[in-house]
């Protein structure tokens, strides 16, 4: 078995610049805001360290931005990255707070050699905009310990990697700081020197956790490693060290979490019709944008346009910190019907799906209305209002011969009869129904002409009034 | 005739106003034999507004366009219908042969949003026919609305206030409409491509209200007074 481990140095950070490109330094602080954990390149050029107290940093760079560390976050950072490692090795393993195992024995083939997989992972994390270590070794912990101290290369030679350990020094081997101080005292400085003692002496002298670590790392103890799976949803999140105060902000985040989602559909094979969109802000309740598109849809470019209609509908309440996508609803992916290889007629079907999508991100959901008769003999209740679904999906219900003649235009609510009209034609149909549901009606229908030559369909109900119901258009 | 005038028609280079001209613009029949006779043969336009004057619903406006509604349907398009001033009934269209499944009602809340739903829904493929009851609207904006009906080659058909007739509209087809005596519609053509205008034609409606053509009442007094029922 060789392992491969992925070291993220300051993941957090790589994560806030890439979601905010204005420059400028950037350091995390711990949760006390005492001392700085991580720095950015930029800010170690100003001459702040980790471990330095943060008023001394402050001291140095007086524009340094300030992120405070939240293991929550950062794991949940760290698995996003495993989501995408995922697609290049099968099995990983999470390593909190900064770390990812790959088993890379069973990929030589696939990629075509050591040096293949190790040039799709650094390209892979460039695309990304990400900061990490990389490291090869025969166990997990030696990996682990390589990459950690930046000392990883491409090779998978046993003694190679067991001579670039022996050369660690202690601080560097992760064990605890009892057991460093007491091998220091044993005049012991390097990792090499500790795995040249007894094993037996090691237990007994030190304590026997010191020894499984050792033996873990030169590979004398099995040390599995239970493989990670991913979750079967999309879930993105954003963070922004100025708040965004006008859409355009937000736009640039989304563009790059869209992209993401893209890639993650394309690769799941699958579509999505529901995006879930928050906006925290500092001291507001957040805002929850459910973008619903009406066909399945894995389009980057076409999540955008919907999202940057959405947006300018619903101008920001307050300045934005934060913001989040997330799909959990996916669907099958359907092959294009209808349509040849080589045809160069537009897809009906998607274009109708992009309309109306388009047209309800704009409108709202409920100002696009479908009309469908219902069995009632009540005027008002023999149609109902729908949401619109494609012409194909939808059956006739009933009968178009089957149903009684009615006025094309029906008034939302009978409007007294003002006048009296010119001519009858034909009446009275009596319609009288709804005993059972308490809605009841009772009333002749006639169809006559108003003095201004319009046809009406007007009735005269149980109290012995006379409405306009609806007009022969 | 003067022997000059004649030689003058005899002249291919003179235009003669009586003869439509023949362009292959594309168009959508009316269904109504003495309408397209008026309009040249033509009928609807296709990738142009028309324009609907009126002054009230229930004059058979609808039933106007309802062929064209079929022709649509048959062709499997949507229909849209764009600020209807009442609710479209469904089981009358549906009676009618209108399948509800492919009519789409929106609903806008400002000129704005109804100017940019107007303008997709023409330019869209999808589309066949799009009716709108605009409130209000500007020449530009029918300029602008002309435009998006040339990108999507649909049919579009405005109901607009009849004050408006002396308004000046970049529309292909205009139409005035006026209730007649007989429960028929009186057509005005305002405007049209390829001829002047200025014709007038009258279409019997009264069938969509099942009246039969010697219109004949068919009331059955009830047992109240028959009095003019106010």
């Amino acid at each position: 078995m060789l392992w491969l481990y992925v070291h993220f140095p300051h993941l957090l950070l790589d994560h806030t610049r890439r979601s905010q490109p204005t420059g400028g330094a950037l350091a995390v602080v711990d949760a006390a805001g005492q001392a700085i954990l991580q720095v950015c390149p930029q800010a170690s050029t100003l001459g702040i360290k980790p471990g330095m107290r943060l008023k001394t940093a402050l001291g140095l760079a007086p524009e340094l931005h300030i992120l405070h560390a939240a293991p929550q976050q950062e794991a949940s950072l760290l698995e996003d990255q495993a989501r995408w490692l995922y697609r290049y090795a099968a099995h990983i393993t999470l390593a909190t707070p900064g770390g990812v195992w790959a088993e890379v024995s069973s990929l030589q083939r696939l990629y075509g050699g050591l040096p293949a997989v190790w040039q799709t992972l650094e390209q892979a994390l460039a695309e990304r905009r990400l900061t990490a270590w990389l490291a090869l070794g025969h166990t997990p912990l030696a990996a682990q310990l390589l990459a950690q101290s930046g000392k990883g290369d491409c090779s998978a030679d046993h003694g190679h990697i067991l001579a670039t350990l022996a050369q660690l020094p202690l601080v560097a081997a992760g064990f605890d700081a009892k057991a460093c101080t007491r091998l220091h005292r044993l005049g012991l400085n390097t990792l090499g020197e500790v795995f040249q003692l007894p094993a037996k002496e090691l237990a007994r002298r030190l304590s026997p956790e010191l020894l499984a670590r050792v033996q873990k790392i030169q590979g004398t103890r099995p040390d599995p490693k239970s493989p990670w799976q991913p979750p079967h949803r999309f879930h993105q999140r954003a963070d922004f060290i100025q708040e965004v105060e006008h859409t355009q902000g937000l736009l640039f985040a989304l563009q790059r979490i869209l992209a993401e989602l893209e890639e993650d559909l394309c690769w799941r094979q699958q579509d999505t019709d529901t995006l879930l969109l928050v906006l925290q802000h500092r001291h507001e309740e957040a805002t929850r944008l459910t973008l619903r598109t009406t066909g399945p849809e894995h389009r980057a470019d076409s999540f955008l346009k919907l999202l940057r209609l959405k947006l300018d509908q619903q101008p920001l309440r307050a300045p934005v910190i934060s913001l989040t996508l997330a799909v959990k609803r996916f669907l099958g992916r359907e092959a294009p019907s209808g349509q040849d290889l080589l045809g160069d007629g537009q897809d009906l079907n998607e274009a109708w799906h992009t309309l109306i999508s388009r047209l309800q991100a704009r409108l709202g959901n409920d100002a696009l209305q479908q009309l469908l008769p219902r069995a009632d003999h009540r005027p008002e209740l023999a149609w109902a209002a729908s949401a619109v679904t494609p012409a194909s999906t939808r059956k006739l219900p009933t009968e178009a011969a089957a149903l009684p003649a009615r006025p094309f235009w029906l008034l939302p609510t009978p409007r007294p009869l003002a006048q009296a009209p010119t001519t009858w034609f034909s009446g009275p149909e009596r319609i009288s129904a709804g005993w059972w549901d308490g809605q009841r009606v009772h009333r002749d229908y006639y169809i006559a002409r108003l003095p201004q030559g319009e046809l009406a369909w007007v009735f005269r109900d149980v109290r012995d009034g006379w409405f306009i119901h609806g007009w022969f258009g | 005739m003067s022997k000059s005038l004649n030689h003058l028609l005899q002249d291919t280079r003179i235009w003669q106003g009586h003869k439509p001209q023949q362009r292959a613009a594309p168009a959508e029949h009316t269904g109504y034999q003495a309408l397209d006779n008026q309009l040249g043969g033509l009928g609807w336009p296709k990738g142009a507004l028309s324009e609907c004057l009126l002054d009230r619903c229930g004059i058979g406006e609808l039933h106007l366009v309802l062929p064209l509604m079929q022709a649509v349907a048959r062709q499997q398009k949507s229909m849209f219908w764009l600020n209807p001033p009442h609710t479209p009934y469904a089981p009358a269209l549906v009676r009618a042969g209108v399948p509800a499944e492919q009519l789409v009602v929106i609903h806008t809340r400002n000129p704005a949003d109804f100017l940019w739903t107007l303008e997709n829904c023409l330019r869209s493929p999808v589309t066949g026919l799009v009716m709108a009851w605009p409130r209000k609207l500007a020449s530009r904006d029918i300029r602008r609305l002309q435009l998006a009906s040339e990108a999507g080659n649909n049919v579009c058909i405005l109901f607009r206030c009849r004050q408006q007739a002396e308004q000046h509209s970049p529309a292909a087809l205009r139409l005035e409409l006026v209730p007649g005596d007989h429960q028929d519609l009186k057509i005005h053509i305002l405007k049209r491509r390829g001829s002047w205008p200025g014709q007038r034609c009258t279409l019997a409606l009264g069938h969509r209200a099942g009246i039969a053509p010697n219109g004949a009442p068919q009331v059955v007094a009830g047992p109240w007074p028959q009095a003019g029922a106010t």
